[in-house]
């Protein structure tokens, strides 16, 4: 039997860091709380035996607030595995020992594992833990998951406490607690419910809902229970109390210490600056626009010119010219260049700069800084009914929607969570890079990166208005939230963890172009070059796809982009958007099918469709997931619905600039945008005068949620 | 007074965590107990939330949970 291993802790304390150095897994890390939101699993041998480690989510207390920690919780509760890690940080070892008193209660098999020591280090400090191994009977292991000794250490200590003998150590504070007096109330429900005796009278004292639902107490039994009193404050004291008597003296500077003490009480001269007044969204819109300019701009654009040129050169050109050489036959010939290299390839291209993306978001995580944008954009979010919380999940959208839609999770409010998990498919992903790209390559030349910019700004825009919309109703209005969030220290990214995300999000966008976008461009090419009777057609008229997506062509008619190659690339980018313009190039290329007068209008009108519309079929899965069916279905009307409202104004707006002379539409474009700020100004100040209390529906609304 | 009062880059000493349920506990969690040092080091840019430092770690509380925790005066 393999030996069970479960990684417990406090958020953001290093638990998936250490689980991917044990287990050699890439697991997804950040600096900052709520990264992991479900359970991982992998065995690995280590001398001879079999282990398996599990990785659970972060949590504060054995108490849980979000659904990620009950996955935590129950697991550790139902005493599967045979030994639990509790992992520590060092630089806040008071505040992560809580959760250890809580497993030591609870007679959970933990070895305590304080982690980032390097860090206690570098600051000339070092940590004696001989009182907390003494007084708690447990072992604890100062490493750091950073070094891959460290974790063979991890491994051997885990293996040898896994084999000895172990004994519930006594908690001193415990006899100050009228723990008795609950256990005669509760006696009888204590067997039935499964739970272990000390620790659940202990948590009805606390008046944890979860244990005293578990117990399914009588009213009489309740009744009793309020005559003993609210404890729940006086058990976090003691156990506080009983942290500062344990860690007291364990930190002191060594004597090789550098004499700078840090100040510790104030703030760094980092968040000094970054969270200064009039500082803080100038600077934040400035990393963005920086980041946006760095991966579209220059650097990103060199390297994917450099890319594309490679691939003609090198692959492209000798090939096809290779194969009408052999005398290949023309649809050969045509599916290899137009097909295959000019479709897949011109996604591959796009490498370099999706790479880059995903870089710059890993240092947003990874620096903390995310956590510092989640704080002062609070304010703001919280007026159109999100969290500063959301920032996370929708600038992680700009990544993959459906593993953004994944770190919602730690949202404590439903309507919230709910709104975010519906809203962050607007932000742009990177795989609606190459559509915007490709066609404003085609159609505006120098203003390309203008407008791939003004893309990523619309998205965002549209999720910001469409969330001050939903709050005005009553169906997502959200309910009173609580914001609590921790400040990660800044830290810099190790030069390991930077190679690290290059070489697996080039991975996975090489598997992804080398599997689903290859096999189903030679698909979507085939069928639009095949007819039913005639064969291969040359110019597609009578195709398959011509025939079927002519049928929903007119719907798209007043969005300048009603023929039937249109409609098709827009059908298979729900399996990934990279699909669409990979289509469009097999189709004959964009200059082919937006043609006419209004041509510049009706690529606009797409780029805007492909931006809002349903981003692929695995996000729909994630959303269905995270909110349920009935939600997703909402979300797809509603991404369909925003996409063609938007595309249709752009469109015709489009077409007015064309009709227009210049200097008229340069006043028109500028009244528009006049007209939609002060809508926007004027949505938010009504949604802000209906908050909580002012009307007498709210409050009904209100107390149906508390009571719940 | 409560948190909302407090000036900032001031040390305080908390005297009790008002409120129920999950909101009151999950503060006694975080290590707002009494008797424990708090400090107030800035507010949110645009409002609504506090950064306060205290055991040796910085938690950001918006308004509502803030006044839930009540002040002896300077520390």
């Amino acid at each position: 039997m393999a030996l069970k291993v479960a990684l417990t802790g406090n958020p953001n304390v290093g638990k998936t860091s250490l689980y991917n150095r044990v287990t050699r897994s890439f697991e997804h890390v950040g600096n900052w709380h709520g990264v992991t939101v479900g359970s991982i699993e992998k065995t690995v041998t280590y001398e001879g035996r079999e282990v398996t480690v599990t990785d659970l989510p972060g949590m504060y207390s054995l108490s849980v607030y979000s659904f990620e920690e009950s996955i935590a919780r129950d697991r550790v509760i139902s005493g599967y595995d045979d030994v639990v890690v509790n992992i520590c940080e060092v630089n806040n070892l008071v505040r992560n020992m809580y959760l250890t008193l809580q497993l030591v209660e609870l007679g959970a098999p933990i070895v305590v594992v304080v982690n980032m020591m390097d860090e206690l280090k570098k600051q000339g400090k070092i940590l004696d833990s001989s009182r907390i191994e003494r007084e708690l009977g447990v072992r604890v292991i100062p490493m750091s998951a950073k070094f891959k000794t460290d974790s063979e250490k991890f491994m051997s200590e885990v293996c040898k406490f896994a084999s000895s003998e172990k004994s519930k150590p006594a908690l001193p504070y415990l006899s100050k607690l009228p723990l008795s007096k609950i256990e005669s109330i509760i006696s009888e429900n204590l067997s039935r419910s499964g739970l272990k005796k000390d620790w659940a009278c202990l948590k009805v004292l606390e008046k944890d809902e979860f244990v005293i639902e578990k117990l399914a107490l009588s009213r009489n039994q309740k009744e009793e229970l309020s005559k003993v009193g609210d404890y729940s404050g006086r058990i976090a004291q003691l156990r506080y109390e009983y942290i500062d008597y344990l860690t007291d003296g364990a930190i002191t500077f060594g004597l090789d210490a550098s004499k700078k003490s840090r100040n510790e009480n104030g703030l760094c001269s980092i968040d000094r600056l970054v969270l200064n007044k009039y500082v803080a969204l100038p600077l934040f819109l400035f990393f963005m626009a920086a980041i946006f300019v760095v991966t579209f701009g220059f650097v990103g654009k060199w390297l994917s010119d450099l890319f594309e040129l490679f691939i003609s050169v090198c692959i492209g050109n000798p090939f096809t010219s290779w194969l009408s050489r052999v005398g290949a036959p023309k649809w050969v010939i045509a599916f290899i260049g137009d097909g295959i290299i000019n479709g897949v390839g011109g996604i591959l291209v796009f490498l370099p700069q999706v790479v880059l993306l995903f870089f710059f978001l890993a240092l947003l995580e990874d620096s903390g800084y995310i956590s510092r944008v989640a704080f002062m954009t609070d304010g703001l979010f919280r007026k159109i009914g999100l969290s500063g919380r959301s920032v996370f999940t929708m600038l992680m959208g700009f990544g993959c929607s459906a593993t953004a839609l994944l770190t919602a999770r730690g949202l404590e409010d439903e309507n919230t969570r709910k709104k975010t998990v519906l809203l962050t498919p607007f932000m742009s992903c990177s795989a609606r890079l190459p559509v915007y790209s490709a066609i404003a390559g085609a159609f505006f030349l120098a203003g390309r990166p203008l407008i791939v910019f003004a893309m990523y700004v619309l998205g965002a825009v549209v999720a910001i208005a469409v969330a001050a919309i939903m709050e005005r109703g009553k169906k997502f209005k959200s309910g009173k939230l609580s914001f609590i969030m921790e400040m990660p220290p800044y830290r810099m990214p190790t030069f390991e963890r930077v190679f690290q995300i290059i070489a697996s999000n080039a991975k996975v966008y090489i598997i992804r172009v080398g599997t689903v976008i290859f096999a189903f461009n030679v698909i979507i090419w085939l069928l639009s070059y095949f007819s039913f009777t005639q064969g291969f057609v040359a110019d597609g008229s009578g195709s398959l796809l011509h025939t079927v997506a002519g049928v929903l062509a007119p719907c798209f008619a007043p969005l300048g982009f009603g023929n039937w190659r249109a409609v098709t690339s827009l059908l298979s980018g729900l399996v990934a958007k990279e699909i669409v313009i990979s289509s469009i190039a097999s189709l004959g290329g964009a200059e082919a099918i937006f043609a006419g007068e209004y041509a510049r209008a009706a690529a606009l009108s797409f780029m805007t469709f492909t931006l809002l519309y349903t981003p692929c079929i695995a996000t729909l899965g994630a959303m269905k997931k995270e909110i349920g069916l009935k939600y997703m279905v909402f979300g797809l009307f509603l991404q369909l619905g925003v996409a063609y409202i938007i595309s249709l104004v752009v469109y015709w707006i489009g077409v007015l600039i064309i009709i227009s002379k210049p200097s008229a539409w340069i006043v028109a474009l500028i009244a528009v945008g006049f007209i939609l700020i002060v809508a926007l100004i004027f949505g938010v100040r009504r949604v802000i005068k209906s908050g909580c209390g002012t009307c007498g529906e709210c409050n009904r609304i209100c107390a149906k949620r508390n009571r719940k | 007074m409560t948190l909302n009062d407090a000036q900032t880059q001031k040390t305080y000493t908390i005297s009790d965590i008002g409120g129920f349920g999950n909101e009151r506990r999950r503060l006694l969690d975080m290590g707002f107990t009494p008797e424990t040092k708090v400090n107030v080091l800035t507010r949110a840019p645009f409002g609504g939330t506090v950064l306060v430092s205290l055991r040796n770690f910085i938690v950001a509380l918006r308004e509502d949970a803030a006044s839930l925790v009540v002040l002896k005066g300077r520390a």
